[in-house]
Formats: C-alpha cells, sequence, structure tokens
C-alpha cells in the first residue's frame, strides 16, 4: 500500500480538494443548469401537451357544435316548411271560404236588386197605370166636352168613370 | 523528454521556443512523463499540483457555462439553448436505455452527467498544446521542464476520489431506493443464513445454497472496491498512455507526427468519459434494483413459461 501511494504521489489533501471540485460542479450545474433547463422542457412539453389536447377537445367541441347547428338548421327548416303548409292551407281555407262569403254575398245582392227592381217595376207599372187611366179620363172628359148631347157618349164616360 | 522508468531524457526544443526567457540558455532543458502530477505552486502547506490546476480550470470553464445556460434559457429556445436542449434529452434518452426507468434516470442524472463533463473537459485540456506553458526548475538530472496543464484525469488523485464517489453514491442510492437492510444484505447474505432454518423442512438444498449465497455476498464487496480500482486506473491509464503517446511522437517528429494522435486523444477522451458515466450509471441501477423480487419474478416467468 506505502509502495501504491508512493509510486502515484497520492495525496489526501488533493483528493478532498478533487472531491470538493466536484460537489462544486454538481451543485452549480445541478441548480444553475440542468434543474432551470430541465423545469423548463418540462413546461414546454407539458404545455405542448395541452395544446395538442386543447386543439384534439377544440376540434370535437367544432365538430359538435356543427353537428348540432346542422340539426337545429334542419328541424328549422323541417318546421318552416311545416308552418309554410301549414299557412299556405290556411290561406287557401280563409281564401275559399271569403271566396264563398263574397259570392253569397254578391247573390244576396243580385237577389235583392232584383227584388227592389221588381218592387220598383210593379211600382211603376202601378203607377203607370194610374197616370195612364187619369190621362185616359182626361182624354175622354176632353172629347165629350166637345160632344155635350151624346148619349151613348154619356153612357161610355160614365163607364169609365166606373172604371 | 522522457518517460521517467526508462529514464531516457529528450531535450524538448518545442518548449524553448515558448518560453523566449529561457531561450538564451544552452543548457538542457528535460521533461519527464511522472506517473503522478507534478506541483507548480503552494497555498500554506497545500500542494498545488498541474493536474489539480487543471481540474480547479475545469471547475471554472463549467462554472461559466452553467451561468450562461441559466442567464441564456428562456421560454422560447434560442441559438445556444437549443444545443444545450438537444444534449439533455439525448443525454437522458440514452439514460433511459441503461436504466429502463425514468424516474432512476431522474435520480441518477445529475451525477452522472456531471462525471461525464468533467471527465470529458480533463480530457480535452490534457490533450490541447496548453502543456507548452509551464514552469523550468532545477531537478536532479538538471533544469526540468514542469507543465502547468496537466489532464485531472492523467492523475490517480483525479480518478480515484471520482471512482470513489461513484461507488459510494452507488450504494447509498441503493440504500434509499431498496433500504438500508437489503443492501447491506447484498454484502453480507443474513438472509441467506436464515433461510437455512426457515426453509429447510421444504428444501433441504438450502444447507448447500445458503453458505455459497453468503459467501457470494462477500465476493460483491470485494468487487465494489474492484470497482473503484477499475474506474479509477482504467481513467488514468488511457489518459496518462495519451498524454504519454502524444510527447513520444512529438519527440519522434514534431507537429506532423502527433497530429493523428492528437484527434484519435480527442476521441479517447470522449470514449472514457462516456465509459466513465455509463459505468456509474449501471452501478446505480443495479444498487437500486432488489435482487430477490428480480430473482422471485425470473422465477414466475419462468413457471409460467413451463405451464404454457
Amino acid at each position: 500500500m506505502d509502495s501504491f501511494i508512493e509510486t502515484f504521489h497520492i495525496d489526501w489533501k488533493i483528493i478532498i480538494a478533487q472531491v470538493i471540485n466536484f460537489a462544486i460542479v454538481l451543485f452549480v450545474l445541478q441548480y444553475l443548469a440542468l434543474k432551470p433547463l430541465k423545469k423548463l422542457m418540462a413546461e414546454r412539453t407539458e404545455r405542448i401537451n395541452g395544446g395538442l389536447e386543447d386543439a384534439t377537445k377544440n376540434a370535437e367541441i367544432l365538430k359538435n357544435t356543427k353537428n348540432e347547428y346542422d340539426t337545429i338548421l334542419s328541424n328549422a327548416r323541417i318546421e318552416a316548411n311545416t308552418i309554410f303548409q301549414e299557412g299556405k292551407k290556411e290561406a287557401e281555407s280563409k281564401k275559399a271560404e271569403m271566396m264563398e262569403n263574397a259570392k253569397n254575398e254578391v247573390d244576396n245582392m243580385i237577389l235583392n236588386g232584383k227584388k227592389v227592381l221588381e218592387s220598383e217595376k210593379a211600382k211603376i207599372i202601378e203607377d203607370a197605370k194610374k197616370e195612364i187611366v187619369s190621362l185616359v179620363v182626361l182624354a175622354t172628359e176632353k172629347l165629350l166636352e166637345s160632344h155635350p148631347n151624346d148619349k151613348s157618349e154619356d153612357k161610355s164616360i160614365n163607364q169609365l168613370k166606373n172604371l | 523528454m522522457s518517460i521517467k522508468n526508462t529514464e531516457n531524457t529528450i531535450t524538448k526544443t518545442e518548449t524553448t521556443t515558448l518560453l523566449p526567457e529561457i531561450s538564451n540558455v544552452n543548457e538542457e532543458i528535460s521533461h519527464e512523463s511522472t506517473l503522478y502530477a507534478e506541483p507548480i505552486f503552494h497555498i500554506g502547506n497545500f500542494t498545488v499540483t498541474n493536474s489539480l490546476f487543471t481540474s480547479w480550470i475545469v471547475v471554472f470553464i463549467l462554472i461559466i457555462v452553467a451561468l450562461v445556460i441559466k442567464i441564456k434559457t428562456k421560454k422560447v429556445p434560442r441559438g445556444i439553448q437549443n444545443l444545450f436542449e438537444i444534449i439533455m434529452e439525448g443525454a437522458e434518452d440514452l439514460c433511459d436505455q441503461v436504466t429502463n426507468s425514468r424516474a432512476i434516470t431522474n435520480k441518477a442524472f445529475p451525477i452522472v452527467f456531471t462525471v461525464f463533463v468533467i471527465v470529458l473537459l480533463n480530457n480535452w485540456i490534457g490533450v490541447f498544446p496548453f502543456g507548452g506553458f509551464g514552469l523550468i526548475e532545477m531537478g536532479e538530472h538538471g533544469k526540468m521542464f514542469i507543465p502547468l496543464i496537466r489532464s485531472g484525469t492523467a492523475d490517480i488523485n483525479g480518478t480515484l476520489p471520482l471512482a470513489v464517489m461513484s461507488v459510494i453514491g452507488a450504494n447509498i442510492f441503493g440504500i434509499i431506493s431498496i433500504g438500508l437492510w437489503k443492501t447491506i444484505n447484498k454484502y453480507v447474505n443474513l438472509n441467506a443464513l436464515g433461510s437455512i432454518f426457515t426453509k429447510i423442512r421444504k428444501d433441504p438444498m438450502i444447507l448447500m445454497t445458503a453458505p455459497i449465497m453468503f459467501a457470494v455476498g462477500f465476493l460483491e464487496l470485494v468487487g465494489e472496491f474492484a470497482k473503484v480500482a477499475s474506474l479509477s486506473f482504467r481513467l488514468f491509464g488511457n489518459v496518462f498512455a495519451g498524454e504519454v503517446l502524444l510527447a513520444s511522437m512529438g519527440a519522434i517528429l514534431a507537429y506532423a507526427l502527433p497530429t493523428p494522435f492528437l484527434l484519435l486523444e480527442v476521441l479517447v477522451g470522449v470514449i472514457q468519459a462516456f465509459i466513465f458515466a455509463i459505468l456509474t450509471l449501471v452501478y446505480y441501477t443495479i444498487a437500486s434494483t432488489d435482487h430477490e423480487e428480480h430473482e422471485e419474478s425470473h422465477e414466475k416467468e419462468g413457471k409460467l413459461e413451463v405451464a404454457h
């Protein structure tokens, strides 16, 4: 052992100094370089993974939203179509009803008109008849006044008067 | 320039050109590649060797790098931060392949990574041509050149503490991970001895196997010392041999001949740092594994396979 120590000049002080050197380098590297760098890399990896996960989630959300949007749009279209069809039917029925009402009204109006016309006509005829009779009487009177002694004429006048 | 053992002194001509104050001196200046680091100055009773001085430079560089990382780190990485992040991620993935567990990697990574960068920088600074700067001192054979820079890992005083810390650190990690009792039982297998009394009726062969298991525990204990020796001497041997090789090649034909070896040593520096760090990680992983559970799971797997 002594020859070994002598041959290689083993010096415990230098060995301790080398141990201290190693400890200093280990401490400095660990706390100034390796640890911060590792922490930073781990954070970055975590952030990248988080970003990728978020992107996947967002893509899924987007897909779901699109599907939902499509479903809502499709339902809305169907609903709108139904409403439109119902409206159309209702409008048609209302139209038909209104047409029917209008027709009835027109018919009534025509009927009333006819009635009024007929009553007016009857009244006119009656009036005309009365007028004609009075005219005839007047004419006859005037005629008789021009031939006062004619008995047959008197008779006719009386008959006319009796009319 | 010479290796001490061979006692062949080669004049280091290139050194004199780098040190103009000594170029007027006609006297030969020699440099010996010694197995140990040369002292360059003293702080009180404490002798500072060129290897320790290089280690301090490494510590200084690493503190600067750590501060740069701390200052430059932004949420959105730019420029050099990208490089640091790539290195860190790559290193962690590599560690995962060894440990098979991110939890173990997270715990062992700071130590293993520190070991790697310290060894790597020490190896590389050693092969840089800064070795030309140094001191001239009077030695046994006249004036001696003592380089200011010598790789911290080219001195056993530099590699031994790293190896000891790796092995002790692994055992501490084992105690934290699987508990003190199980860690002690790896070396002094009291469980095996105890099982003689509890399992002898079911399995009489325990009388044979338990003492063997107990003896294996002691082998494990010896193995821990072997780990320290292998880690420290492998690194020291490779780096020191590399420096000697470069010096020898430079002495044969300066500039041209050492260049390919210089590149080779850069590569060797990386490989040795990698081996040291990975072996440390392997020791940490082994220490954090419960052998009994491991064996039990193997037994269960074996039974399942038989059943199939």
